[in-house]
């Protein structure tokens, strides 16, 4: 059963074979794996349930109740918005349905950290989460024009561009999809592997915040989580104490380090090298309408960057121009920003994301914020910036390629750039935090698996180095980012280890 | 608005001057008091701190330029018919005080945990004081009693400041501005949104 915060009205102790923390694709993936295998599991969700009749397509309602932070997390600094779903389902409620396995180049590079991954051993759990979650790839008909002006434009330079694949079933191509879907299309966790736990004897706690592990020695004790009232947000006062015989933590890049933390489970090098693919965007503007608001939000893909050398690598994709997500973005204010604002219709919006992690770059850090939450500190340094500078040059050329008339960068003084010869201008603007928006939405790392304690939190297997009965799984366990949207690889790495997850019970 | 932990305390000397602008004249020019909405009841903001937002707000979404945005007023070219229609639907759009933006951004920041809101309050403070305008260059007035383009010189110069901290303080105002405006159904019009499609999702729900 699915019980919500509201429901709660006594505290509760708990004694399940798995205790699960998170729901999102890491922790519904475990939650149905173990289950399925006979297990009884209770899964412990920060986030509130909602469904679709509660998704009215206003970025009002949605980011406050469907993003961490109310949606307006950040780093420290803000130099970076970090855009992270919580609510049941987790990220996979808002993510834009974009679906890649995970490239066989990252799953052979984390080796080198004792990573037991291949590509053989992931491919049967990727074909089962692309059959259950309805994962295709789309038609170029089906994009909108948005999506369409990169395809365009990179086909036209000759650039490796391909359509992406999605996690649709009957997908009316709102565009809505970052604001929770409102026609069920979406096979987000929250309709798929979720119901299918419950189904097996399941039991989920929406509006629970786990506040802390309790351990001894080599295996941890309890997991203790306070209830929310679904409506205020606010603390019940009802608490919820779940003694289970194996832990599984699936909170995040963010909350799983902060978790262990929390609970000074501090061994081995717990919120560091946490990888964001850090996100810079161009806003295209075309002389036809684009109207980026509607259609499927993100369709297209190029990867012409991602294997550079020097210079880390990058990728292209497209986001949806919604108002709230575009004025924020938006440089300037006063009568500049709604002049830009004002041309929304006819604003393409392009974002390339560096693949961080693999060039020496040592990624961000999670520590513990006054309040026991995650706080994110991610410094820039030259190697983020000329991979900046060149995936801003490179969006622009695809779009100039494609016919836009002006090409407008996000620094704090944009720039206007109408032909190939204004690209320079790029390479000369200042950059540094907050001179620049940048967001991620893909966060990973932090809780690093591998096979040397010192240098990772769990073994290849996905265990606590230290703890015996406690697992991570979910994308804090990647040791450099992917290149490719995270969702799909963190359902069938969670899949695979759902088998370690299972021997420990025994 | 989680993240400013710290802010004055790695400001330059910010704490310094906080100190002592309780023993100088230009302390005691105060914050320019705003009328609340009415039926509006303060859940976060004192009133100085609510009027301190307002002013902001004001020159973050104003629709006019002034010498000081008009420089930097670098519109993207397009078709004169593009543009003419964009500028017709920017006059119809709706004034922050209009949308009651300051009154929305009271209750979204009422639930902010108690370092965060101590941060942000401080940064308002920082904001308006007359004695850190003065030795930034600005002009020896509170935010709030200043003149709209010295206020728009003084956004701009947080907004690109060399010291990342204003940086940090600007774009956590204008963020949150922003947010507010646009998220706004009031304010769709005016930059040709059209809202979101729910006829196309009510034909698929019946």
């Amino acid at each position: 059963m699915i019980f919500k915060g509201n429901q709660v009205t006594q505290d509760l102790v708990l004694k399940p074979d798995v205790c699960i923390v998170g729901s999102g694709p890491g922790g519904s993936m475990a939650a149905s794996r173990l289950s399925a295998q006979g297990a009884k599991v209770v899964v412990l969700e920060e986030g509130g349930y909602h469904q679709k009749d509660e998704f009215d397509m206003q970025e009002a309602t949605a980011f406050p109740r469907l993003y961490q932070d109310r949606g307006n997390r950040a780093t420290a600094d803000l130099s970076i918005a970090v855009l992270q779903g919580r609510a049941v389902g987790g990220g996979t409620v808002v993510n834009w349905t974009t679906s890649y396995r995970t490239p066989d180049d990252v799953i052979n590079r984390w080796r080198d950290e004792g990573s037991i991954l291949t590509p053989a051993l992931l491919k049967p759990h990727f074909d089962e989460v692309e059959q259950r979650l309805g994962i295709q790839k789309v038609d170029y008909d089906d994009t909108n024009a948005n999506n369409r002006s990169l395809y365009d434009g990179c086909k036209k330079l000759g650039w490796q561009v391909d359509t992406t694949r999605r996690n649709v079933r009957g997908c009316l191509r709102t565009g809505y999809c970052g604001m929770g879907c409102p026609v069920d299309a979406k096979q987000s966790a929250a309709l798929t592997y979720l119901p299918d736990a419950i189904a097996k004897g399941a039991d989920l706690y929406a509006d629970c915040r786990v506040t802390r592990i309790d351990w001894n020695g080599k295996r941890a004790q309890a997991v203790i989580g306070v209830v929310l009232d679904p409506a205020s947000g606010q603390y019940t006062g009802r608490t919820i104490r779940v003694e289970p015989k194996v832990i599984v933590v699936s909170g995040g890049a963010l909350n799983s380090p902060a978790l262990l933390l929390r609970s000074g489970i501090r061994q081995g090098p717990v919120g560091e090298k946490t990888w964001l693919h850090p996100v810079v965007a161009v806003g295209a503007m075309y002389k036809s309408r684009i109207e980026g608001f509607y259609g499927a939000p993100q369709s297209v893909a190029s990867h012409h960057f991602a294997h550079r050398d020097p210079g880390a690598g990058f990728f292209m994709e497209v986001a949806p121009t919604h108002p709230m997500i575009t004025g924020i973005a938006m440089p300037g204010f006063g009568a500049p920003l709604r002049s830009r604002m004002a041309l929304l219709p006819h604003l393409a919006s392009c974002i390339s994301l560096m693949i961080d992690g693999f060039h020496g770059d040592q990624g961000g850090t999670v520590s513990l914020r006054p309040d026991g939450g995650p706080r994110l500190d991610y410094p820039f340094n030259e190697v983020h910036y000329e991979c900046f500078r060149e995936g801003m040059k490179a969006m622009a050329r695809a779009h100039l390629a494609n016919g836009a008339e002006s090409i407008t960068t996000f620094h704090a003084t944009p720039l206007v750039l109408t032909k190939e010869s204004d690209l320079a201008q790029i390479d000369h603007a200042p950059l540094g935090p907050n001179l620049f928006a940048a967001f991620t939405a893909h966060q990973m790392g932090g809780c690093r698996m591998g096979s040397d304690p010192k240098t990772s939190v769990v073994n290849p297997q996905l265990r606590h180095h230290s703890l015996e009965n406690l697992f991570v799984a979910d994308g804090s366990v990647f040791p450099t980012s992917l290149g490719v949207n995270p969702m799909e690889s963190i359902y069938g790495i969670s899949s695979w280890a759902a088998q370690h997850i299972h021997a420990a019970l025994s | 608005m989680t993240s400013r932990r710290g802010l004055l305390k790695k400001t330059l000397g910010g704490a310094v001057l906080l100190a002592a602008a309780g023993a100088v004249p230009l302390a005691l020019r105060k914050t320019r008091l705003r009328a609340l909405a009415p039926g509006r009841a303060l859940l976060f903001f004192t009133p100085a701190e609510y009027s301190v937002w307002a002013a902001v707000a004001d020159r973050i979404l104003d629709r006019n330029a002034t010498y000081i945005t008009q420089e930097h007023n670098d519109g993207p070219p397009l078709p004169a018919a593009v543009l003419v229609e964009a500028a017709e639907k920017r006059k119809t759009a709706p004034t922050p005080v209009a949308i009651d933006l300051t009154g929305k951004a009271d209750a979204f920041l009422a639930p902010l945990d108690a370092a965060s809101a101590k941060d942000l309050k401080q940064l308002l403070a920082l904001f308006d004081s007359a004695l850190f305008s003065l030795v930034t260059g600005g002009p020896p007035r509170p935010f709030t009693q200043q003149e709209p383009a010295e206020q728009d010189a003084q956004l701009k110069a947080w907004q690109t400041s060399r010291l990342a901290i204003r940086r940090t303080g600007y774009q956590a105002m204008k963020r949150l501005c922003c947010a507010i405006y646009y998220g706004s159904p009031e304010t769709y019009a005016s930059i040709g949104y059209p809202g979101p499609p729910y006829d196309l999702v009510k034909s698929v729900m019946k």
